[in-house]
């Protein structure tokens, strides 16, 4: 393995662009949050026995506020998918080149993937607890995401099993980028099985009104913001470890 | 409240509780990661404080051998 080149780029463009991205997530998210229960608009469900007049509207239907968790389940979801892109990047990377630094880096996506993995796991559980009146199902979606979530445990598993720092990168790597491979079965896993119970979001008659689409914009791009910052600070954190390492090296020489 | 209003709200109170976990649960798990992320980076900085401070000694045993050897 390179161990000449095991400096990340630290405190360039990509660090001060991801503290702005940081706040701006956050204010993003936030700013979601209240367009979630403020602006957006309840979706209906079963018919009622009659029809009254709430606002302007004539509402003959149930009001579903357990579908104001989607506003920020799909975009966790959406984020803990592209933070597993960049595992499978970094790992193809590390395999071109066998530099430690992109092994490091493909280590900390899979950690923020995992993050928004858990998240994504939590809210789709109040969903399908409320909902689907269980606490799992073996649907699809569930199933592929599920998998996609015992992958990424084993591939902290793998790193932790072997010792051998180049070996360990190597599989680390060939396993994050099979890993990946499920992100896109599980994207597209409820528009190939139409029986799936799970609904399909990104589609182009939807039918989202703008004032369900700006929220749910506002929380997927903040996620992805904050998934973005929290990875280079992660970066910065391990970049000073190797730097730490590499002096105490130097004395011990 | 009449009884169509009572149909319509039928589920919005017992679904709060899973609304307000669902949004709970995902700052609770970036709170989480947040604190790891800062608790790593202390020990790494603190790290550096210990380095320093060898350097230091190292340096200052150095200057005495260094004056010794005068």
């Amino acid at each position: 393995m390179d161990r000449s080149a095991t400096k990340p780029a630290v405190g360039g463009l990509a660090d001060k662009l991801a503290l702005v991205l940081l706040a701006t997530g956050t204010v993003l998210t936030t700013v979601a949050f209240i367009l979630t229960f403020t602006v957006a608009s309840p979706v209906i469900g079963a018919k009622v026995s009659g029809v009254e007049l709430i606002g302007d509207q004539m509402i003959g239907n149930q009001l579903l506020l357990s579908q104001k968790i989607f506003y920020f389940h799909m975009p966790v979801a959406i984020a803990s998918m592209v933070a597993l892109g960049g595992t499978a990047f970094f790992g193809i990377r590390f395999l071109m080149t066998r530099d430690a630094v992109y092994d490091m880096k493909a280590k900390l996506c899979t950690e923020v993937s995992l993050v928004f993995i858990l998240a994504t796991m939590a809210t789709g559980e109040m969903w399908t607890r409320f909902e689907w009146g269980v606490w799992w199902t073996w649907d699809p979606r569930l199933t592929t995401y599920f998998i996609l979530m015992l992958m990424v445990f084993g591939y902290f598993v793998l790193r932790a099993a072997v010792e051998e720092p180049e070996r360990r990168a190597t599989y680390a790597s060939i396993f994050g980028i099979i890993a990946f491979v499920d992100v896109p079965i599980s994207f597209m896993i409820t528009r190939l099985i139409p029986s799936s119970i799970h609904p399909v979001v990104f589609r182009t008659d939807s039918g989202m009104s703008p004032d369900m689409l700006v929220p749910l914009m506002c929380s997927l791009f903040g996620f992805l913001m904050i998934a973005f910052g929290l990875y280079r600070f992660r970066v910065r954190t391990e970049a000073l470890a190797l730097r730490v390492e590499a002096v105490k090296d130097q004395i011990d020489e | 409240m009449n009884s169509v209003l009572q149909e319509i709200y039928a589920t919005i109170l017992p679904s709060a509780p899973f609304v307000i976990a669902a949004y709970a649960l995902v700052w609770l798990v970036l709170f989480v990661y947040v604190v790891y992320s800062m608790t790593r980076f202390k020990k790494v900085e603190s790290q550096v404080g210990l380095l320093e401070q060898s350097l230091s000694g190292m340096e200052k045993t150095g200057d005495a051998t260094a004056s010794v050897l005068k």
